[in-house]
């Protein structure tokens, strides 16, 4: 069954088809989800957030895009303003003079790539971080990312771009040996 | 390690950039169902209101220009403080009947169409029927007065006051068989086609024009 039957289902009240649709798109969204997050009660409740906002706004989707495209746009929109109440969050928490310290030390006393690339992609602005996750981490296309985030295919290339750049700066160190 | 190597180490570590792990299909679905069942649960609640509450809302405007019509003419300015015996009848507008006529037919078709689109559907039959019977009194005022001299129209109002009356005895949790009946009769009769003919496309109106 494509989707448009099953948005068509959906839309008369069908909580079976809400639960097929579910089925068919929920691994993407929450893989993405938690690349973005890291954390899986986060990741589920985010993603769970995704699907109840797409299933109320199912009525609005145009199929200009895909619906994957779709649901993963508004992931990420949910995504990224939890990961900015969390930020907020922490920033009440941890004093800003503290952390600086913190995350230096913890970078000089892990010298592995993964770990150290890991905490170099956290750090990463929050633009650059998403296309860097869905382009060299998920696979998205430019032009998949482009439509999911509503910027243009160039916009993605430059952030990718900037985003590597980033990353290679923050390692330099293990490119040298 | 040149710049080459070290994208391509990148690349590497970072397909295992916050690995994801099993999705939770079912732990997430759970949490999703409850949200969704209170939306359905809120929802059509609503919405099933709307039209039926347009529908009444409209009959009232029409109830308004009927009762109008109705009295005597009176000429705009201050109230007349002594009552003044009539001399003749009440002066007639046969443009203001027909255009009323063509208002409730309007009101008629809209409701009907409604009702038929709905008639499978349980939960209905009190507002459905609590609407049928403002049209019908509607319909009965209109049967009585000069806008039923024309034929074709005469027989259409009491086509359409059967079928009214039907539907103003559906009682709340009635029998699913009454409503196809009703439905029944309604496609066998040609009401709502007749309706469609005199009704003039786009005139459908929501409110009173007097």
């Amino acid at each position: 069954m494509d989707d448009r039957e099953l948005i068509g289902r959906v839309l008369t009240g069908d909580p079976r088809a809400e639960r097929e649709l579910y089925d068919a798109h929920v691994d993407r969204v929450f893989r993405l989800v938690y690349r973005m997050v890291g954390d899986i009660h986060r990741a589920q409740d985010y993603t769970q957030e995704a699907f109840i906002r797409g299933f109320r706004r199912l009525a609005d989707f145009r199929g200009d895009s895909a619906l994957s495209t779709w649901l993963c746009a508004i992931a990420i929109s949910v995504t990224l303003n939890g990961l900015r109440t969390l930020k907020r969050a922490r920033e009440r928490e941890v004093g800003l003079d503290e952390a600086p310290a913190l995350r230096s030390r913890a970078v000089e006393a892990d010298p592995d790539l993964k770990v150290r690339l890991t905490r170099a992609i956290d750090g990463l602005p929050k633009g650059y971080r998403t296309v860097f996750v869905m382009h060299d981490v998920e696979g998205y296309t430019h032009e998949e990312i482009a439509t999911t985030l509503g910027v243009q295919p160039g916009t993605s290339k430059a952030q990718l771009f900037r985003a590597r750049a980033r990353l290679r700066e923050a390692l330099a160190d293990f490119a040298r040996e | 390690m040149d710049d080459d190597q070290l994208d391509e180490s990148l690349r590497a570590a970072a397909r295992d950039y916050h690995a994801p792990p099993e999705t939770p299909r079912d732990a997430m679905w759970r949490a999703i169902e409850a949200q969704r069942r209170v939306d359905r649960a809120r929802r059509p609640a609503t919405r099933r209101w709307i039209p039926w509450a347009a529908a009444a809302a409209a009959l009232i405007a029409l109830g308004v220009g009927i009762g109008r019509l109705s009295a005597p003419g009176r000429p705009a300015g201050p109230p007349v403080s002594a009552p003044v015996a009539a001399t003749s009848a009440p002066r007639v507008n046969e443009t203001a009947y027909r255009l009323a006529t063509v208002e409730h037919l309007g009101q008629s078709e809209a409701f009907l169409t409604l009702f038929r689109a709905s008639v499978r559907s349980d939960g209905q039959e009190r507002l459905a029927s609590a609407t049928a019977r403002q049209l019908l009194a509607t319909n009965r005022l209109l049967l009585d007065s000069p806008a039923a001299r024309d034929r074709r129209t005469r027989v259409l109002l009491e086509d359409l006051e059967l079928v009214l009356a039907e539907i103003a005895q559906l009682s709340a949790g009635g029998r699913a068989e009454d409503r196809e009946l009703i439905r029944e009769g309604l496609a066998r009769g040609g009401v709502l086609s007749r309706l469609r003919t005199v009704v003039p496309a786009g005139t459908i109106p929501t409110r009173g024009n007097l």
